[in-house]
């Protein structure tokens, strides 16, 4: 699924003079401001900041979910700026996965075709049974190899947030946006997701972007960029 | 992909999420597949039935014979066809003679109806035609003649045996031309009276029936063909009293069906954009997850597609078996088995649902695939809201249906324009009656529920709309069953007359009163009448050929029945111009007549009564009530006009069916006069009464279905907000107490307003409806607004009720974290 024709030098992920205006109540307001580094692939980044100060809108900017006032994003190479909606999707689609604070699961399908969705989304001509093959395998890499057909109603929280790291992590992404991944559950079950997080982002040498407030996740990530009021005002780790 | 589409619309399906969508489709094809098998159905045998008065589906009419071709084209269509001569002459027997209509036919007439003879004392239907040396004889001519059956008449150079008396043909209130008494002969027997010839009156007639289509394209080509002399005849244009009777019972059910219809669309509507909010967020995950919008858009595209035809096979089922159960039900009423149903009808159903599905589900679809992707992390993020563009497209979809279905502007627009008042009118209350409800109110519970009615405004509005709509189409319906067609039945009384008296002398006018006195009809009134040819208007020659269509051509060839008279009768309504009197002499015009032969009030119209011209200027119009069922003429002048020119006397009254005495009695004392029975046409009338009545009550049933599936969408498109607002009152410590409460006022407060202006709209509408499109005079319904506003309020605190019971069985938590 990854193009390996891709060239990486400047790294996986490259932010140029990010800068994000909105329009609200008659007044043009700067949410972000000239925000820009560079993060090799296999790297993971903590986004970290106070509620407000802009941390999500960067994320949304770096995965290509919105496009930026000014500068641009180079994911895997490609400029973001230079493509529309749909070759953005399409980046997407062939190297990130997501993992979000409300779990995002369709609540009509079972976990396992939870899974199995962006794996038909891009599967091409690969079988059913081969889909489904590997969607089960990483149900049962996060423990939720007896739960497969379950809806996500009859999940709890921590459950659902697992089966969201299986859909993310299942299309073998090259990097991984991951928005308050822990936000949405307890301490204890926040934990074990995040311990499994990491893990699987071992194993798979994904890069990985994590957006939290919570400084003790924010520690278990390789660099560090502190945002507040839109400014970046400190990278903590390798060059920026 | 097509896997992904249809795995998550079966899901979909299994969980609930399509419930409303798919109901309200479901309803809208079963609704317009019964309505229209049933519409169509009824109209088909409706029409057959007064065909009945035809003797055939379709009469070709001509002063010479008729061309071969006609009778070939129409046997090779399959139809029926019957040969009918007619014309006056003199019948002699035992020295005695009388002025007869001779009706020469041939095998298989009557094609409709039924000519009966007489058996005994009562009668029995006739199953042949009179054999070759047989005549049957009407009991009157039998009567003036004094001969019995089997005795012999002379007809021609020919004598005849009478083998039958008639006592009724099917066919004999057609018109008022060759009012005298009949007798009926074999066709083959005609050549042999000696009778036609050159300069004989014969009226030639070539009887068709069959299936409806195949009578309708005989008719078509025919038409195209239509020689000098030469015309089709319709029972609708020969009785007037037929032709209102059929056209309010096909408008009555035109209007139903569009009720059904428009209430259909609202429920569709809302549904499809409550179903185009729910799917927001998976669209966003979608596009988020890489998916290109065209993979969205046709993802999306093929769930409606697999939506539809589910609907189209469960509700085409359900069409076809409700209105067949229905006909089960009111079968002992019909006159006669319905004519089959078109599996047409279900195709052009699904079709219209699929029509109103794109046409409301597309657009909210087609902006549902513009979904930033951003909204997966931020919520408030949706698509640009504005598409005006894809409501004047619904809004043109609805129409045009709408229109199609009715068939008839007024009738739609008065339907539309009803609904589109009662929105406005929903909207302005809701908006003020709410703001002023929110300053005065008092009590923790009313404050709120009017406070969050209030904040979420636009909502609020969509809904007391959306159930004024539903509670509009129940009410309408209710004026139009319960009112509008009991006026129309009220409108033919039990005893309106069924007996024509014509060709009374002047001289006898006295005898004859005193006669009708003795049987128990003191003052009967005798109106004078003269048979004129219209020659001229605004002095140019008047001329059949002049105009396009048949009745037109038919009226201007042939002779009028004029009249004159000062005073307006009761069933007569001045509609412009001056009454006639002596200072005022001129003509009086009926109204419908004046509108097809543009007669304008000032204009001069000239008749040629027994060859003396009579000129008049158009004095005044006037709306003649066709039910009464009295004695009515297109035109009437004053005495003066006519001077001494030689007229009879035309009278009519109600015969209770048991009185077998009186009409032989006048006839003996009047042999001159002829005794003319339209109880057939009355008869006609009062059956297709009954089949629209029958007709009606079975598409009502369909049209509540509707109605109640508008109202649930209606209450649906409100309710995750509710939901939400109910946990974050659960949240903060509100007891089920206080939420009751506010569901109760919340509910009590839509209901009001949504029942009051529907109330209102359906008042107006239905009395606009009586007056504009079914001549029906009808009162304004003053207890229906409030009737409705308790309506309202009861079936939306029944709702809160039932949806109570469902969120007290929900954790606050739940709620907050599942809150759709």
């Amino acid at each position: 699924m990854n193009d390996t024709r891709t060239d990486f030098s400047e790294g996986m992920l490259v932010a140029k003079g990010l800068g994000k205006r909105v329009d609200a109540a008659g007044q043009s307001i700067d949410i972000l401001h000239d925000i820009s580094f560079s993060l090799a692939a296999g790297a993971s980044l903590a986004i970290v900041g106070a509620s407000g100060s802009g941390k999500s809108t960067l994320l949304s900017l770096l995965a290509g979910l919105d496009q930026p006032s000014q500068g641009d994003v180079l994911l895997a190479g490609q400029a973001l700026g230079a493509l529309d909606e749909d070759g953005r999707a399409r980046v997407r689609g062939q190297y990130a996965g997501f993992v979000f604070q409300s779990f995002q699961l369709l609540p009509e399908l079972s976990a396992l075709e939870n899974v199995m969705l962006p794996l038909e989304l891009f599967g091409g001509k690969t079988s059913q049974a081969q889909l489904r093959e590997k969607a089960q395998h990483w149900l049962q890499r996060v423990g939720l190899g007896s739960r497969m057909q379950h809806t996500p109603r009859t999940l709890s929280g921590g459950e659902q947030q697992r089966v969201a790291l299986a859909r993310a992590f299942a299309t073998g992404p090259r990097i991984l946006f991951a928005d308050e991944p822990t936000g949405s559950l307890d301490s204890h079950t926040g934990q074990l997701v995040a311990d499994l997080l990491f893990e699987l982002n071992r194993e798979t040498e994904t890069t990985l972007v994590l957006v939290t407030h919570d400084e003790t996740l924010a520690a278990r990530c390789g660099q560090r960029l502190r945002i507040d009021a839109g400014r970046m005002t400190q990278w903590t780790g390798a060059t920026a | 992909m097509i896997r992904i589409t249809l795995r998550r619309f079966w899901r979909g399906m299994a969980a609930g999420d399509y419930r409303t969508l798919l109901a309200a489709l479901i309803v809208t094809i079963a609704a317009l597949t019964a309505v229209g098998l049933l519409t169509t159905r009824m109209s088909g045998l409706l029409s057959t039935q007064a065909n009945d008065l035809l003797a055939a589906d379709a009469v070709l009419s001509a002063d010479h014979p008729i061309n071969p071709a006609a009778e070939q084209s129409a046997l090779k269509a399959g139809l029926q066809v019957a040969r009918l001569a007619q014309f006056p002459s003199m019948v002699s027997a035992h020295g005695k003679t009388h002025l007869g209509t001779i009706k020469a036919v041939t095998t298989g007439y009557p094609l409709r109806g039924q000519l009966l003879l007489q058996a005994g004392q009562g009668t029995r239907p006739a199953t042949a035609i009179p054999a070759p040396g047989q005549v049957w004889l009407d009991v009157r001519l039998a009567n003036a003649l004094q001969v019995q059956q089997g005795g012999q008449i002379q007809l021609g150079t020919r004598s005849f045996t009478v083998a039958e008396l008639i006592n009724r043909e099917p066919d004999a209130a057609l018109d008022f031309s060759g009012l005298q008494p009949r007798l009926l002969l074999n066709q083959q027997d005609l050549p042999s009276t000696g009778l036609i010839g050159f300069g004989s009156r014969v009226r030639y007639r070539l009887l068709v029936a069959g299936t409806a289509d195949a009578v309708r394209q005989w008719k078509h080509a025919t038409r195209q063909q239509l020689g000098r002399g030469e015309r089709l005849e319709d029972v609708r244009e020969s009785r007037p009293e037929v032709k209102v009777t059929l056209e309010r019972a096909e408008d009555f059910l035109r209007l139903v069906s569009l009720l059904a219809a428009a209430l259909a669309c609202t429920a569709v509507l809302l549904a499809a954009r409550r179903h185009a909010l729910r799917q927001t967020d998976a669209v966003a995950l979608l596009v988020a997850l890489g998916a290109s919008r065209r993979t969205v858009a046709s993802m999306l595209w093929l769930e409606l597609l697999a939506l539809w035809l589910l609907a189209a096979l469960i509700g085409g089922g359900l069409g076809w078996a409700a209105q067949a159960g229905l006909e089960w039900a009111v079968r002992a009423r019909l006159p006669a088995p319905l004519p089959p149903g078109d599996p047409l009808q279900w195709l052009a159903a699904s079709a219209l649902g699929g029509v109103l599905l794109l046409g409301t589900a597309g657009p909210a679809l087609l902006q549902l695939a513009r979904t930033p992707p951003i909204r997966v992390l931020r919520h408030d993020v949706s698509a640009s809201p504005t598409v005006w563009i894809s409501w004047v497209l619904v809004a043109i979809c609805a129409g045009a249906l709408l229109f199609w279905l009715g068939g008839n502007l007024k009738l739609t627009l008065i339907v539309v324009g009803a609904m589109l008042g009662a929105l406005a009118l929903a909207a302005a209350l809701g908006w003020g009656g709410l703001a002023l409800l929110g300053r005065y109110s008092h009590g923790f519970a009313a404050r709120i529920a009017l406070r969050q009615l209030l904040r979420r405004r636009w909502l609020s509005m969509a809904q007391m709309s959306a159930l004024a709509m539903g509670l509009l189409g129940v009410w309408l319906l209710t004026v139009v069953e319960h009112d509008l067609l009991a006026t129309w039945q009220s409108r033919i009384p039990a005893d309106a007359p069924n007996q024509f008296v014509i060709n009374l002398q002047p001289d006898q006018q006295a005898a004859f009163k005193q006669s009708m006195a003795r049987a128990g009809y003191a003052n009967i009134a005798l109106q004078p009448m003269i048979r004129g040819r219209w020659t001229a208007h605004n002095g140019k020659p008047v001329l059949d050929r002049q105009y396009q269509d048949d009745r037109s051509r038919q009226l201007a060839e042939r002779e009028f029945n004029l009249s004159w008279g000062d005073t307006l009768r009761r069933d007569n309504q001045l509609q412009s111009g001056q009454a006639l009197s002596a200072a005022q002499p001129g003509w009086s015009v009926e109204a419908g007549l004046a509108e097809r032969f543009n007669i304008k009030l000032g204009d001069t119209l000239g008749f040629d009564v027994a060859g003396t011209p009579v000129t008049g200027t158009v004095r005044n119009l006037r709306k003649v009530d066709w039910d009464s069922f009295r004695v009515n003429f297109f035109v009437t002048g004053t005495a003066q006009m006519f001077g001494n020119m030689p007229t009879s006397l035309i009278t009519s009254f109600y015969l209770p069916p048991d009185n077998k005495t009186l009409v032989p009695q006048l006839v003996a004392q009047f042999p001159n006069v002829s005794v003319f029975d339209v109880g057939a046409v009355l008869t006609e009338v009062h059956r297709i009464l009954d089949l629209a009545t029958s007709a009606l009550q079975l598409v009502f049933a369909f049209c509540l279905v509707a109605a109640l599936v508008v109202l649930i969408a209606a209450l649906e498109t409100t309710a995750p907000e509710r939901h939400r607002e109910t946990a974050i009152l659960r949240a903060l410590g509100a007891e089920r107490g206080h939420i009751a409460a506010i569901q109760r006022w919340e509910g009590s407060a839509t209901g009001a307003v949504a029942g009051l202006v529907a109330g209102l709209s359906a008042s107006v509408a239905g009395w606009l409806l009586g007056r504009q499109v079914l001549n029906l005079p009808t009162t304004f319904n003053y207890w229906l607004p409030l009737a409705s506003m308790l309506s309202g309020i009861v079936l939306a605190g029944m709702v809160t009720a039932w949806e109570r019971r469902r969120l007290s069985r929900v954790t606050a938590l739940a709620l907050l974290r599942d809150p759709a």
